[in-house]
């Protein structure tokens, strides 16, 4: 075993879990979304981003490339969270929600990638 | 697939004319009958909803009267309509059933999703024309070394046999007569994955005229024909692209080289048999004075080799295919008195080389009476005789097909494998030796794979390697090492490097590689299949070398770094 792969493993999966755990429910529902997930993706998202600096191989750099899409649509996400609330002093409405969620949708999708390419990486390893 | 629906069009062309305007007849009449709408006003139905009657009436689903009652008028209209339309109806249906019964739209079918399936392949494949018996353990030669096989037969049950044996990659099979261009079209013969067609007919006519086909199609592909007459042999010889095996030729070439290197002989016949049997025995085939009986184009092949080989014979037939001045041949009957004759007692050895299993065996049973130490070579014809073969336990056995499927296995594997094998016949010193030694130490005593690693620095994990460590370069060795686990090693021997137009025999370990390195292996197919994972990115040299997997990104090494430092 291997404890990179153990580490890597860890955070690829639990940013893409988390991310699902913020974008599931009704897009425009105001408590089926909830602040402290977001921002445990964002920083999980962040942390994996990290993780994923200097490897040169070919897969390591397709493998940056969603983590980068993934927080910079996270980072979207809760900044247009915190415009409207602090900063243009506006109740969150069901709008703003839905493009808060719609963002996380996407970032889901690169983590998704992201998961994917671990997948295979690894069945390519053990076949 | 598009030929086929065009046939299923073109032979339903009436039916449809026929359905389509008995439907616009009673349409046009249904939207245009007076009638009375859901408010009690008189008008029609128009073309949307007598479309819709129609289409459920004319059917016979009937929902009743939708949208709204119908006026008598339309209501006659409509009795009329569904007469007409059931009759059209009944007849399409008809004709459709008619055409799928019909065993020429079938063969058209079957062809057509043939061609199709042929089309969509991407992996490389081999045609065989021909699945007798040859055919037969060619293709299951082919399958086990890990090609897929596309086959054209022309008797239909062999064809059906071809579905209820065992392969790994099941082969595509058409049954089809192979002299004809679209037949041969259809299978693949100018397909791009096309490796190569194998012409194993069972006359040496239909052979020429396939291959001749063949190469006319597709110039730049290699046919390997089975040629049995010289006829044959010299008609093919002028077409650069057709490789010529003759059976009989190869055996007797074979049994020559026993008498003189018997050693060579065998590692060619270890390298070129059915990978994972075991290897074939030392025959040490005596030298002295022989009996052959059958004096036909095999038999005349045998004579020649014990002639080079520098041991007498004497031959039988009582009927030679051709007038022969042979001193060396008694025309009579194969009795007890006629092999006597020959001088069975004195004989090292018999060869019993016609063309019937039973007269073969008869021969052989009688010899052995007048002298049981003999040395029994026989010919076998049919695959059905193998157990009567058996009994008898002749020292060597030559059946076409073990033959044939040892040769194209040569031909086919890989061109380093024929100048693997030229170098060992050319070869004065202990070269044989050393390969078996070799081979033994990777597979033991059984028939290994084959196959080549090329060297190619395009691919990313090779570059890696090739960069990896200037003071200590990729090797030899590095590619006979487990990539994941590097405690163990790998069933495999290196046979041959070829660098550029320059070859290096049985290299040893620690030869460093370059690009462009084509090395030929022996060995299982496991160790093939690792092997591999050097073209993939990240190389695994580093654990190879190091026994650690390295650490990837830069938290890691800094990680990995500090925790060393320690």
């Amino acid at each position: 075993m291997n404890i990179e792969k153990v580490i890597f493993g860890f955070f690829v999966i639990l940013a893409c879990t988390l991310n699902f755990g913020f974008f599931v429910g009704d897009p425009e529902s105001l408590i089926a979304h909830n602040a402290t997930e977001l921002f445990a993706a964002l920083v999980i998202n962040l942390v994996a981003l990290i993780l994923k600096l200097g490897d040169h191989t070919q897969i390591g750099a397709i493998h940056l490339a969603t983590s980068l899409v993934a927080t910079l649509l996270l980072a979207c996400s809760a900044m247009t969270w915190g415009w409207q609330v602090y900063i243009a002093g506006q109740l969150l409405d069901a709008a703003t929600m839905a493009t808060i969620v719609s963002f996380s949708g996407g970032a889901l999708t690169a983590n998704l990638i992201s998961v994917i390419l671990l997948i295979g990486e690894t069945l390519r390893q053990t076949r | 697939m598009k030929e086929t629906v065009f046939l299923v069009l073109s032979r339903l062309r009436r039916p449809i004319i026929v359905v389509i305007t008995s439907l616009a007849i009673s349409v046009f009449g249904l939207a245009n009958i007076q009638g009375i709408d859901a408010d009690g006003n008189p008008g029609t139905l128009g073309y949307f909803y007598a479309f819709y009657i129609m289409s459920y009436t004319a059917t016979t689903i009937g929902f009743g009267e939708i949208p709204f009652e119908f006026s008598n008028a339309q209501r006659a209209w409509i009795t009329l309509s569904i007469y007409i339309s059931v009759i059209c109806w009944a007849y399409g249906l008809g004709v459709v059933l008619q055409m799928i019964r019909d065993p020429v739209f079938r063969q058209a079918l079957v062809r057509g999703q043939f061609a199709a399936r042929v089309r969509r392949l991407t992996e490389p494949f081999i045609l065989i024309i021909g699945y007798g018996r040859s055919g037969t353990v060619l293709a299951h030669m082919l399958d086990r070394i890990g090609y897929r096989s596309i086959i054209i037969e022309i008797d239909a049950d062999r064809a059906t046999q071809i579905r209820t044996q065992e392969f790994q990659n099941y082969p595509l099979s058409l049954n089809a007569d192979g002299r004809w261009p679209d037949v041969l079209v259809d299978a693949g013969v100018t397909h791009s994955q096309c490796q190569a067609m194998v012409v194993i007919a069972g006359d040496d006519d239909t052979t020429q005229s396939v291959a001749i086909s063949g190469n006319a199609l597709s110039p730049n592909l290699r046919i390997i024909a089975r040629a049995r007459s010289e006829i044959a042999e010299a008609n093919l010889e002028p077409f650069a692209k057709i490789e010529i095996i003759n059976p009989f030729e190869t055996f007797a070439l074979n049994l020559g080289k026993d008498f003189n290197s018997p050693d060579k002989l065998r590692l060619e016949e270890w390298l070129t048999g059915f990978p994972g049997e075991t290897r074939p025995d030392i025959l040490r085939i005596p030298s002295g004075h022989w009996v052959i009986c059958g004096f036909g184009r095999f038999g005349r092949y045998i004579a020649k080799a014990l002639t080079r080989g520098g041991a007498t014979w004497t031959a039988i037939d009582p009927d030679p295919p051709e007038f022969s001045k042979e001193k060396n041949l008694i025309k009579k009957m194969y009795s007890q008195d006629t092999i006597m004759e020959a001088g069975i007692e004195n004989a090292v050895g018999i060869i019993a080389c016609t063309d019937s299993d039973s007269v073969n065996l008869a021969a052989i049973r009688r010899a052995r009476i007048l002298n049981p130490d003999l040395f029994v070579a026989m010919r076998q014809v049919l695959a059905s005789n193998d157990s009567l073969v058996e009994a008898t336990h002749p020292n060597l056995r030559f059946n076409q097909a073990d033959v044939m499927s040892h040769e194209v296995r040569q031909l086919i594997t890989s061109p380093l494998l024929n100048r693997f094998l030229a170098a060992i016949r050319n070869d004065s010193g202990d070269l044989s030796a050393r390969t078996a030694s070799l081979l033994e130490n990777a597979v033991g005593d059984r028939v290994p794979f084959l196959w080549v690693f090329s060297a190619m620095g395009a691919y990313p994990g090779l570059r890696e390697a090739f960069a990896w460590n200037p003071e200590s370069p990729f090797k030899i060795d590095d590619l006979l090492v487990h990539p994941n686990d590097p405690v163990q090693y790998l069933s495999a021997a290196p046979l041959m490097l070829v660098r550029e137009s320059h070859e290096i025999l049985l290299p040893e370990g620690h030869t460093k590689l370059l690009s462009g390195d084509r090395i030929l292996f022996a060995g299982n197919k496991a160790a093939r299949d690792l092997q591999r994972l050097h073209l993939l990115s990240p190389s695994p040299l580093p654990l190879i070398r190091t026994g650690v997997e390295p650490p990837r990104s830069w938290v890691f090494r800094k990680w990995f770094e500090s925790r060393n430092a320690k």
